[in-house]
């Protein structure tokens, strides 16, 4: 993902803003990290370029 | 607001199902829808130019090609990885892909900041949400995080495709996805009644400005209020 996606993702249970902790650039390119609610705390994880912006008991693993 | 899922365990786990039905057929998926749909192309086209489009529930990122045209950046929002990789890779091939960010989320709990978007189609997707409930709680989302002026347009399978002659209310069900080798993999779906897709809009609060049934589908161009 590009660093400039940031700016509009949010955290999907309370739309609060996100930081990136632990990120891995590849150029402009953030291709891991770790994106963390500044309300809730809740931790999103990048991987390979791709944010999963799931909500928590909807991540693959996540029993049902 | 508050979109925490956790109070409905069944739509939850429904929403999962549909992931992971598109997990599983993603790549066979992906290589049988390699044509954007007419109506999306008249559509973008006929849209004023902006800064961020957005492709909800883009699959192969057919779609998010064409916005690629009309956007400096276009956002890809898919519930499965499977297919966020197939759109990664048409990007590539194509030569969007330095326009291109790819998003797993769920249309519903939509993790995008409000008044954003400029441009955005929501076409084939609706109508994979459990319930009526999530179907118009992503609606609402998506007049959220439109940027005024912004427009979308949303289609979802209807009654009036020839398949569900007989049928004159909106109802859930399942079709079949037949991978190679002839594993047939059900998809769920809620064919939606032209009347409910109004009554879904009207209530999302979305402004419409146009709905249409074309092929099947009910089509609507909406903007937020």
């Amino acid at each position: 993902m590009n660093e400039s996606l940031l700016e509009i993702l949010r955290c999907p249970l309370d739309k609060a803003e996100l930081t990136l902790e632990d990120a891995e650039y590849d150029g402009d390119e953030i291709v891991s990290g770790t994106l963390v609610c500044t309300e809730c705390g809740e931790r999103y994880p990048i991987e390979d370029g791709i944010p999963n912006l799931l909500p928590p008991d909807m991540r693959e693993g996540t029993p049902a | 607001m508050d979109d925490r899922p956790d109070g409905d365990p069944s739509r939850t786990a429904r929403t999962a199902a549909v992931k992971a039905t598109y997990e599983r057929i993603a790549t066979h998926f992906a290589a049988t829808r390699e044509y954007a749909w007419p109506e999306v192309k008249s559509f973008v086209a006929d849209c004023p130019p902006g800064r961020v489009g957005l492709d909800l529930g883009c699959g192969n990122c057919r779609h998010a090609e064409l916005l690629a045209t009309r956007t400096d950046r276009v956002v890809g929002l898919d519930l499965s990885r499977g297919l966020l990789a197939t759109g990664r890779t048409r990007a590539r091939e194509r030569g969007f892909d330095d326009q291109l960010d790819l998003l797993e989320g769920d249309a519903a709990t939509l993790p995008l900041a409000s008044d954003t978007i400029d441009l955005a189609v929501y076409v084939a997707t609706l109508h994979h949400l459990p319930t009526r409930e999530t179907r118009i709680a992503s609606l609402a989302a998506l007049e959220r995080v439109l940027a005024p002026g912004g427009r979308a347009l949303v289609s979802a399978w209807s009654t009036a495709h020839p398949t569900f002659d007989g049928h004159d209310e909106g109802f859930d069900t399942t079709v079949d996805w037949t991978l190679p080798g002839g594993d047939p993999v059900a998809r769920f779906y809620h064919i939606y009644d032209p009347d409910e897709f109004d009554a879904d809009l009207e209530q999302s609060g979305l402004s419409v400005r146009e709905c249409t049934v074309s092929s099947g589908n009910c089509y609507a161009v909406v903007e937020s209020r």
